[in-house]
């Protein structure tokens, strides 16, 4: 048996030991027959061309993880707060403000997504609890909602972190879904964001696990008539830390603005695919991603935009800019494009760099040291992008988490 | 205070200086003037210490030590300011975080009292203030869609700020009108004093209008040819520089 054959029995002995009778049980007998359709991701797959999942083999997919007494710590960003540990959704749920409601998924809410990737059924197939956030129509969800997942185990384990989210027309929800703890756990994180008609999101994917942990993560959004999505996805790197996000722009009006940094330091592996589909005609999509790799840090970014055929009006940009630090870290940049329509104004861009010189000049020229005035150059390349994020206890505390790794 | 003897300097293997001398004292102000192409952003580039720019022969000191041996960063702690010909634009990094690192390394370096938050707030205020630039350009990114006035006088603010013993100013005055001329003038008059010397590299005669130098002296061909008081700069101007250098050249 090959590694892969090994690993995706793995997966399937994993999610059959999850089977049970419950609110989740369809959920779980569809994605079980998905998995065994679908082979393992190896590098001669397009998509996992830059990223090798060996890291698996350390036990990852053999256990499932326990549920967890205590929750690392975490910064205070929101004003309600929900804790998921190792996944499982806790019985009592924190007092909400107006306009929203939470409660434990069930197949009637999660029975229609469609995850990207192996890892994304695997999610469903092994899934112990999900929360399922809703906001009321026409309502606007007065403060922050932080949802931390903390998935920390000191075994080689696997966690379903699960999160949908559905904002009913009209309605407002600023929202962030944070990823953090420790240890040689798998967050195999799913996230289902439907923004309905009129509505307005905020988001930010914060990824903040410690370097020793491992991250695969499938974001999807779909949007419809005229709603407005701002997301913010900040991580630094891991042991493997890949994600697969998923726009898709439904109804004619939406508009999207996603940014994101990327940090790979030391050894840490970061791989990001975004895909942004553009079905409907005149909607408007703006990407900004910023990547730096340091020592052997090594990241991955492939960006798809795929304007489909009837969507006339399509105004899409997608800009991913990197600093490499050192002569041994890599960054793997891949910018696609797929129009189908001609009536579209679409713009993609690359740039891959190393410090500017001329900038380290003019710092040292004033009596800053080296050090400190790449850490500020590097600080400034990504700060650029971060100020740009609507709510300062997030945008604070960002600045300088990512600061920290400069 | 600076010592310049019998430089030779090059860039990217080509020789560009060729035998600069040059003494500047305590309280002086020198202008270096020449046509393009003479060497003058290599001299400054080369007191600075820009990768690149390599002493071929000779050999600088700065009050008496060899300014070779010395990084940027130690030469501008060492109390060295060059005011930049094409200041670069660092997007992120505003221009109070600048600052305020800049003045804690060479304050530290010379024995000062670091600034607390409200004092360094209020001089860089100030600063502004005398070179009419607003505040809010403090919190924009370093240099960051700032005209080429602003650019240049954000590089004086920053002079006034870091009080260096040498002052260099390359080409501080090409591209400024007349107004913003003043304002820079101003601001470098401010800061004459006994023990502070300012060397000023300049292409045009304007300049001299408004700091009067002790010392004018001329460079073409990587050497200084002609040295002079304040009437050789007039001299110049009426003249131009095929004067001295037996080219056709316009001034």
């Amino acid at each position: 048996m090959t590694p892969a054959e090994q690993l995706k029995g793995s997966v399937l002995a994993l999610a059959s030991q999850a089977h049970r009778d419950d609110g989740l049980t369809a959920l779980r007998q569809r994605a079980l027959k998905q998995l065994q359709l679908l082979p393992f991701p190896e590098k001669r797959h397009e998509a996992w061309k830059y990223t090798g999942l060996t890291a698996l083999t350390s036990g990852q997919l053999e256990t499932a993880a326990a549920p967890l007494n205590q929750s690392a710590d975490f910064p205070a960003l929101g004003d309600c707060v929900i804790v998921i540990g190792n996944g499982f959704v806790p019985e009592q749920l924190p007092a909400l403000p107006d306009g929203l409601t939470v409660s434990a998924l069930s197949d009637n809410e999660a029975g229609e997504v469609t995850p990207d990737t192996l890892f994304g059924w695997l999610n469903s197939a092994s899934l112990n609890s999900g929360l399922l956030l809703k906001t009321e129509r026409n309502r606007k969800v007065a403060g922050i909602v932080h949802v931390v997942f903390c998935n920390q185990s000191d075994a080689p384990c696997h966690a379903s972190n699960r999160l949908q989210v559905e904002l009913a027309e009209g309605s407002e929800l600023t929202l962030i879904e944070h990823y953090l703890g420790s240890g040689p756990v798998l967050a195999n994180a799913l996230t289902r964001i439907q923004a309905g008609a009129n509505s307005k999101l905020t988001h930010y994917r914060l990824q903040s696990e410690s370097a020793d942990s491992l991250h695969i993560g499938n974001l999807q959004i779909d949007q419809q008539r005229d709603s407005r999505v701002d997301s913010s996805q900040l991580m630094r790197g891991n042991v493997l830390r890949r994600n697969d996000v998923h726009v898709r722009m439904l109804e004619s009006g939406a508009t999207l603005a996603m940014r994101g940094v990327f940090i790979a330091r030391d050894k840490s592996h970061i791989d990001n695919h975004v895909n942004v589909e553009h079905v409907a005609p005149h909607c408007h999509s703006d990407q900004v991603y910023k990547g730096i790799a340091g020592e052997k840090g090594r990241a991955v970014f492939n960006g798809r935009i795929h304007i489909h055929r009837y969507a006339k009006g399509s105004d899409a940009s997608l800009s991913n800019n990197n600093m490499l630090l050192s002569n041994e870290a890599e960054i793997d940049s891949k910018p696609e494009l797929e129009i189908y329509n001609d009536d579209v104004k679409c713009a993609h861009g690359t740039t891959m760099g190393k410090m500017d010189p001329a900038q380290l000049f003019y710092l040292r020229s004033r009596g800053i040291d080296e050090s400190t005035a790449t850490r500020m150059l590097g600080t400034g390349f990504v700060n650029e992008t971060l100020l740009a994020m609507q709510d300062e206890p997030v945008r604070d505390w960002a600045i300088s988490w990512l600061g920290e790794a400069l | 205070m600076l010592e310049v003897r019998d430089l030779h300097a090059a860039v990217d293997g080509k020789e560009i200086l060729k035998g600069l001398t040059l003494s500047v004292k305590p309280g002086e102000v020198h202008a270096i003037m020449g046509p393009n192409g003479s060497g003058k952003s290599t001299l400054s580039n080369v007191l600075a210490g820009r990768d690149g720019y390599e002493i071929t022969a000779g050999e600088v000191l700065f009050e008496g030590k060899p300014l070779a041996d010395l990084a940027t960063e130690d030469r501008a702690r060492a109390g060295i300011f060059l005011a930049f010909q094409y200041p670069v634009e660092i997007p992120g990094v505003s221009n109070m975080e600048f600052l305020k690192a800049s003045l804690e390394a060479v304050r530290a370096a010379q024995g000062k009292e670091p600034l607390d938050a409200v004092s360094l707030l209020r001089r860089a205020r100030e600063a502004c203030q005398q070179v009419n630039l607003d505040q809010q350009f403090l919190k924009r990114g370093v240099n960051e869609g700032f005209s080429g006035g602003e650019k240049k006088r954000n590089e004086i603010m920053q002079m006034m700020l870091l009080e260096p013993k040498l002052a260099l100013l390359d080409e501080t005055d090409s591209g400024l009108d007349i107004d913003a001329l003043q304002v820079v003038a101003k601001g470098v008059n401010a800061l004459r004093s006994p023990d502070r010397a300012i060397v000023l590299v300049t292409h045009y005669q304007r300049l001299l209008d408004y700091i009067v130098p002790d010392h004018v002296h001329v460079l073409a061909g990587g050497k200084i040819i002609k040295s002079g008081g304040k009437e050789l700069a007039l001299e110049l101007e009426q003249k131009g520089y095929g004067w001295l250098t037996g080219e056709e050249e316009s001034a």
